[in-house]
């Protein structure tokens, strides 16, 4: 029997991280038209933090939410409209009744991946209004898999109809997807998903290695366009998903246009493995730091790499950009 | 409260009140609820209630719960009855209960493994202090006849062979897993319950409740038939999230508080009883039923980790003992419980 794969084209969400939140609304409509006439099943779109994240402390937005969502939903017709929402910087109340009435269907409600408690209300609130929700556990190389499983638990209880774990550091080999998942899978009573990062190489292998694991949902980018060294590419993994027998429903020449498309009207850049995104990686940094960390290491005249190295010593998380200075600040002492 | 709420719950209760002559021995007697403004104070509220009002009986009902204001809003005819008095008190800081007292019905804590996960400790601070300190405050009331613990299905662990469950049943309950940490709670709780009634002679019974539905029953709770309504409501898809093989049975609402009121009367000190249905139902067939009761076009999505599953989880009570030993039976067939909670809670949602 052919094992279907639900695929999130995160493009328009993780590839903001790539362009420090910059997307603009012509953007979006014309990717978001071109993974809606591919058959993408979930087309992601937000600042890269996700929901009501825009902000000082983690870059501001070129456009608002409401832009973003409202674009993109005038331009979906098939596809349903997904979001990413890290309770914190996205509220029930200012954020998610916002973009629920403007027509999101999908809402993956995240947390660090031992901080699940935080997401029971946000997970809730997005059931009782009858759309669909899933649970993501960002950061997850820093948990054990006995940690990921109980954490994922609380979230099925409250109410996520799947949990994604996101290698946000780009730090998985596949024996490490293969582990994890497996134990999501034996542990879990809804579907598992993986989100991958590029940093060492290993996005699409490491996202085969989910599915043969029993995972039934996958994140990709087209071109990879995403935080850091980038995601799974999604023309790449559809190629490669059809190849082994796994269904999507996405038509193969149309992402392939899709991706043609993003690569000229999206992404200023390719996503490269850059020298200092294989340091982040094998550091376990959150791949949204990237900008920052390249654009303050500049100003200070310090060399990534060993920021990179600092950071991961300090087991720094997602919403911690405040950090970075810091650590840059304390090179800077020491080469003194 | 509109008349046509008010009309289907005087109906749920004239139906599972159908044989009450034994209520005749709680006249005149005052019975107290801890967790007493939850479903199921909620719905010992409206039987005596009714009771009073058919058959004169004079209970007087006191409901202690953390938040009485709720109660207000939620149900304002019942806060309204003269024979309803609130007290608002944490069972886990509770001294002292009010000296008329002649039954305790102890429901107090959530049954939501959300708020289990979430809050592990509070969950075994609330069971184990909680109900050491009514146990303990009860020792000192001098009228006192009975006490009806409500534990859970859960202190049974995992069950993958019994088709029902009886009273004697063990099953292994994994003490690493926060998951259980309900199951272990209640298991601390109904210790308790042993050794004041051997040290302190108190008349203990034990109920242990499996799962019910109907009006007053969170849709939002986490539970498969609250969801399936739920979406069902909302129009659909209904979800089935795991294996929908999965064996559950329901007790209507009304039922429910009968029984645990003629448990106050003829449950045995010492003694344990199933409270629950014993027809069983695949939560496949469940989301069926409430899809044809409902709009048969709504979709049903099934959504799971795994293509097969080698065990299927299954909590179905044994409930002869409970039906011979308290003189209870199930009046509302499930279809008709499905239907009664769908139409209250669209009458409520108006």
């Amino acid at each position: 029997m052919l094992k279907h794969i639900l695929i999130t084209d995160s493009t328009l969400r993780d590839g903001n991280h790539a362009v420090a939140h910059q997307l603009n609304a012509h953007q979006i409509a014309v990717y978001a038209e071109a993974a809606d006439k591919a058959g993408v099943p979930i087309v992601e779109v937000g600042h890269g933090n996700g929901l009501g994240a825009s902000s000082m402390q983690v870059g501001l937005s070129l456009v608002d939410d409401v832009t973003m969502l409202e674009t993109a939903r005038k331009h979906l017709s098939k596809s349903k409209l997904g979001i990413h929402v890290i309770p914190g910087f996205a509220t029930i109340k200012r954020d998610l009744i916002r973009a629920l009435d403007i027509g999101v269907d999908v809402v993956r409600v995240a947390s660090h991946c031992t901080e699940a408690d935080i997401t029971q209300r946000h997970l809730g609130f997005v059931r009782e209004r009858g759309k669909e929700a899933y649970g993501v556990l960002m950061m997850s190389h820093m948990a054990s898999a006995s940690v990921l499983v109980e954490e994922a638990q609380k979230m099925e209880l409250y109410g996520a109809e799947g949990i994604i774990i996101m290698d946000s550091a780009g730090a998985y080999l596949p024996s490490d997807v293969e582990e994890k998942i497996t134990a999501l899978v034996n542990g879990l009573k809804v579907p598992v998903g993986f989100h991958a990062h590029n940093n060492l190489g290993m996005a699409i292998a490491n996202s085969m290695t989910a599915i043969a694991s029993g995972a039934k949902l996958l994140d990709a980018t087209a071109r990879g366009f995403g935080a850091g060294a980038g995601n799974a590419q999604i023309e790449v993994l559809i190629a490669v998903l059809e190849r082994t027998g796994y269904i999507t429903g996405i038509d193969f020449y149309g992402i392939l246009d899709a991706s043609d498309l993003a690569e000229k009207e999206v992404m200023p850049v390719v996503p490269t493995i850059k020298s200092e995104s294989i340091v982040s990686g094998l550091s376990g940094v959150f791949s949204g730091f990237a900008k920052h960390v390249t654009r303050i290491s500049k100003e200070y005249g310090v060399d990534q790499r060993d920021v990179y190295r600092e950071l991961g010593k300090r087991k720094v998380v997602g919403g911690q950009e405040d950090i970075i200075i810091e650590v840059v600040m304390d090179l800077v002492k020491n080469r003194k | 409260m509109s008349d046509a709420i008010k009309h289907l719950i005087t109906e749920d209760c004239k139906k599972s009140c159908n044989d009450i002559s034994i209520f005749s021995e709680l006249a005149n007697q005052v019975i107290l609820v801890t967790g007493g403004t939850g479903f199921m104070g909620k719905w010992i509220a409206e039987i005596v209630s009714f009771l009073n009002e058919t058959e004169n009986l004079n209970i007087s009902l006191y409901l202690l719960a953390r938040d009485t204001e709720k109660f207000k809003d939620e149900v304002p005819h019942l806060a309204a009855k003269q024979f309803i008095k609130l007290i608002n008190q944490d069972v886990r800081n509770l001294h002292d209960l009010p000296e008329e007292v002649n039954h305790i019905i102890h429901a107090a804590g959530t049954p939501d493994n959300r708020d289990h996960v979430s809050q592990p400790l509070r969950t075994l601070e609330t069971f184990y202090k909680g109900t050491n300190n009514v146990l303990d405050a009860a020792t000192r009331l001098p009228a006192l006849r009975k006490i009806l613990h409500v534990s859970s299905h859960t202190v049974y662990g995992k069950n993958t062979d019994e088709a029902y469950i009886k009273e004697t049943y063990l099953g292994t309950l994994e003490v690493n897993n926060v998951n259980h940490i309900y199951g272990e709670s209640k298991i601390v709780a109904e210790t308790l319950c042993s050794i004041f009634r051997n040290q302190f002679k108190l008349p203990i019974t034990i109920l242990r409740p499996f799962a019910f539905i109907g009006p007053y029953h969170d849709l939002e709770k986490p539970w498969a038939i609250n969801n399936f309504i739920r979406d069902g409501i909302l129009g659909g898809p209904i979800r089935i999230l795991g294996n929908g093989s999965t064996i559950r049975s329901y007790l209507y609402a009304s039922d429910m508080a009968v029984w645990v009121l003629k448990a106050l009367v003829n449950g045995q000190v010492g003694d344990v009883y199933n409270l629950g249905s014993n027809v069983p139902i695949s939560l496949n067939d469940l989301a069926t039923k409430i899809q044809t009761s409902i709009n048969p076009n709504i979709e049903i999505l099934s959504k799971s980790s795994k293509e097969n599953y080698s065990n299927v989880s299954r909590l179905v009570p044994e409930t002869s003992k409970t039906i011979k030993a308290l003189d209870v039976q199930e009046t509302h067939t499930l279809d008709d419980a499905i239907s009664r909670t769908i139409v209250w809670n669209q009458l409520n949602k108006k």
